[in-house]
């Protein structure tokens, strides 16, 4: 690694970018070095807001010395930009979803096992200081053997139209069911150290009639040992809440159950220009994006596995792949028939 | 002083362990030890927590390796040793209240200035994240200026250390924990109490001990109105609450530690209810600096490395403890009572 750790950002479509950009301007010894990104308006702007270079053609940017590249372009452009950040033999950090397709997954982790580098995936609860803690106490058996996982990840509707791509099938890989199956279906696995063998999916119709991709869901899953997932992740939260979406999960155990909410750390804030002003929440917890960026660069540093690899994204492909087949068929789909 | 802070803990209660658990995860600190009255206790105490008995305060104070002396024993002591600790050239941290009496508290400010020591009273609040927000939210001028604040502090009695309830000891309920809030509102208000009216009552259906519920209104020189209940007589099933509701010219920030929490567990014995900084932290493992005690510590550190002045010195606990004194003898006179208070 460089003295200072020198960051490329390959496409900056999803929103997280700035986060991830942000994050790395406050963790001491980095640099965010320049920007590709096909939308050159986009570029330009992003470049504008971190003072730094917006390159026009990715080989530009991938020939200044990086040592890791930050993936957030469209879903469909990820196996293109690992691809051929592996062959500079760049670390990498990849937005979720890895692929948009179980072949161009598995081609990664192939990829991947070959080079030297790390490879990260943006599952991003498992840097959370809550969703943390409730591993924890679960490894503590405190719960007993846990039974049952329901979790909800759903979204503000208005969000995912503020980018185009989100809700271009080509570009997006699908709506809802492939945005947000992947959170909970990683901290289930993350939880139960096991593998999802089932998948059943409804589909609902959309609460959004201008989209023409899905935008809400229920999937459940069946895990090796038995275990039942359960997972929420539609855009289907209305202005006016509280917050932008949530994470939570009610965690069933022998022993004991457990619900969490992960963003619930929030003081309330109650504006005056209409009676009918609503309350909304100023949020004071954990800033999981920081912490994942700042791992990123400590397990390049420390020569350590990632918390989350690109094996974990290839499974996160597959239940939302399964999704999309079960519900087509209108039955469970088994993982191992794909 | 050498690269690592020595510190020298003194009290085996509550705030004795949970400030020796949060001083361990500060990087460059090392509990030399502790000291409490009862020496089996001491031992025992230190055993668990794998530091040094100290059999004397005195020896504690002759060990010029110490830095820090961190005063957590019952209120009544605070002063006494607080002084004697600043005389030997240690920097102090005592918990809130710093002293019972106005006079102790000056003598303690005078021992602090004449030794040139650091001195911080341990006002917690001031470091918890919900808190900690509520003050950024304040200062980005959210809610405009504020007219009115209310705050609420109760649970049940503090049944594991009965000197609470012996008035003589912790000053009371209106004293030993209202302050908190008194702090807090005085912080906000960047203005000066001017006058206090109180009613501290004592829980007919308790057998806990006297003065248990207070309620105390104060206004401050800038007209701003605030409004404190502190509780110790609350039925045993009744968790331990914090409410603040700050309204302003633009609107209103509320926080209630009651209200839906990130973690709620249910086994088959209770139900615990965790918001991340009730949880002891773990650095590394847990990323995000949750527990308050490991703020306020840092806190203090930070202020003797880089010879600065607690955000809470002897002379800003002294004004929370001033108007919390003259709550107890509102109540006493069934008048409000102007601050300042004669010495």
């Amino acid at each position: 690694m460089n003295a200072t750790f020198r960051v490329g950002f390959l496409g900056v479509a999803h929103f997280h970018a700035e986060s991830y950009a942000k994050a790395l301007k406050k963790i001491p010894g980095c640099e965010i070095v320049g920007v590709y990104e096909e939308d050159t308006a986009l570029g330009k702007r992003f470049g504008e807001e971190f003072k730094i270079e917006c390159y026009r053609s990715i080989s530009e940017l991938l020939d200044k010395n990086l040592d890791a590249v930050i993936i957030t372009s469209e879903n469909s452009k990820h196996h293109e930009h690992i691809v051929q950040a592996l062959d500079n033999d760049l670390h990498i950090l990849c937005e979720k979803p890895m692929t948009i397709n179980i072949r161009d997954a598995e081609d990664v982790v192939s990829r991947v096992s070959k080079k030297g580098v790390k490879f990260q995936m943006c599952y991003v609860m498992r840097y959370h200081t809550v969703s943390i803690l409730v591993k924890e106490l679960i490894d503590s058996g405190i719960l007993g053997k846990p039974i049952l996982m329901v979790g909800t990840n759903k979204l503000n509707r208005a969000l995912p139209l503020l980018r185009n791509w989100f809700t271009n099938l080509s570009l997006s890989g699908g709506g809802a069911v492939m945005d947000h199956t992947v959170h909970l279906a990683d901290l289930m696995r993350w939880y139960t150290e096991d593998e999802v063998v089932e998948v059943y999916t409804e589909i609902g119709k959309n609460v959004n009639k201008a989209i023409s991709v899905e935008d809400n869901f229920f999937t459940t899953v069946r895990f090796g040992s038995g275990l039942i997932g359960h997972i929420d992740g539609s855009w289907t939260y209305a202005s006016g809440f509280y917050t932008w979406g949530d994470v939570t999960m009610e965690i069933i155990g022998t022993d004991g159950a457990i619900l969490m909410d992960a963003f619930r750390q929030n003081v309330y804030l109650i504006g005056d220009k209409h009676p009918g002003d609503r309350l909304s929440w100023s949020y004071y917890g954990c800033d999981p994006d920081l912490e994942m960026v700042r791992d990123f660069k400590r397990c390049i540093q420390e020569d350590k596995p990632p918390r989350a690899t690109a094996k974990d994204g290839l499974e996160g492909v597959r239940i939302s792949l399964a999704s999309y087949e079960s519900s087509k068929r209108g039955e469970p789909v088994q993982l191992h028939q794909l | 002083m050498a690269d690592k802070i020595h510190v020298a803990v003194l009290g085996y209660g509550f705030m004795g362990s949970t400030h020796i658990d949060a001083w361990q995860m500060i990087n460059g600190c090392i509990v030399k030890g502790v000291w409490g009255r009862d020496f089996s206790k001491t031992k025992q105490f230190a055993a668990e927590k794998g530091i040094r008995a100290f059999p004397s305060l005195n020896e504690i104070l002759d060990d010029r390796e110490i830095d820090v002396v961190d005063i957590c024993t019952p209120t009544y002591t605070h002063a006494e040793y607080a002084v004697q600790a600043l005389k030997a050239g240690k920097h102090v941290i005592v918990e809130k209240p710093m002293a019972l009496s106005l006079r102790d508290a000056d003598r303690t400010i005078h021992a602090a200035d004449k030794s040139g020591m650091k001195l911080m009273v341990a006002h917690v609040l001031r470091f918890f994240p919900d808190y900690m927000q509520v003050k950024k939210m304040v200062e980005e001028e959210k809610i405009g200026e504020i007219c009115q604040a209310r705050a609420f502090r109760g649970g049940p009695f503090p049944a594991w250390s009965p000197w609470f309830g012996d008035v003589v000891k912790s000053g009371g309920v209106a004293v030993d924990t209202a302050i908190h809030d008194v702090d807090f509102i005085t912080w906000i208000s960047s203005s000066t109490a001017h006058r206090v009216y109180a009613k501290i009552t004592r829980n007919v259906n308790s057998d806990s001990s006297k003065y248990d519920i207070a309620v105390i209104n104060i206004r401050y020189g800038d007209g701003l109105i605030a409004f404190i209940e502190a509780s110790w007589a609350h039925p045993p099933s009744f968790p331990f609450t914090m409410k603040l509701e700050l309204d302003g010219t633009k609107g209103v920030i509320a926080l209630d530690n009651q209200s839906p929490v990130p973690i709620s567990l249910y086994t088959k014995d209770a139900n615990h209810r965790y918001a991340p900084e009730s949880l002891p932290w773990k650095p590394m493992i847990h990323p995000f600096p949750l527990d308050p005690f490991y703020r306020e510590l840092s806190h203090f550190v930070d202020c003797i490395r880089r010879d600065e002045n607690p955000m809470t010195d002897g002379r800003v606990s002294r004004r929370s403890l001033e108007i919390c004194l003259a709550a107890v003898k509102s109540s006493e006179i069934g008048k409000p009572v102007n601050l300042p208070l004669e010495v």
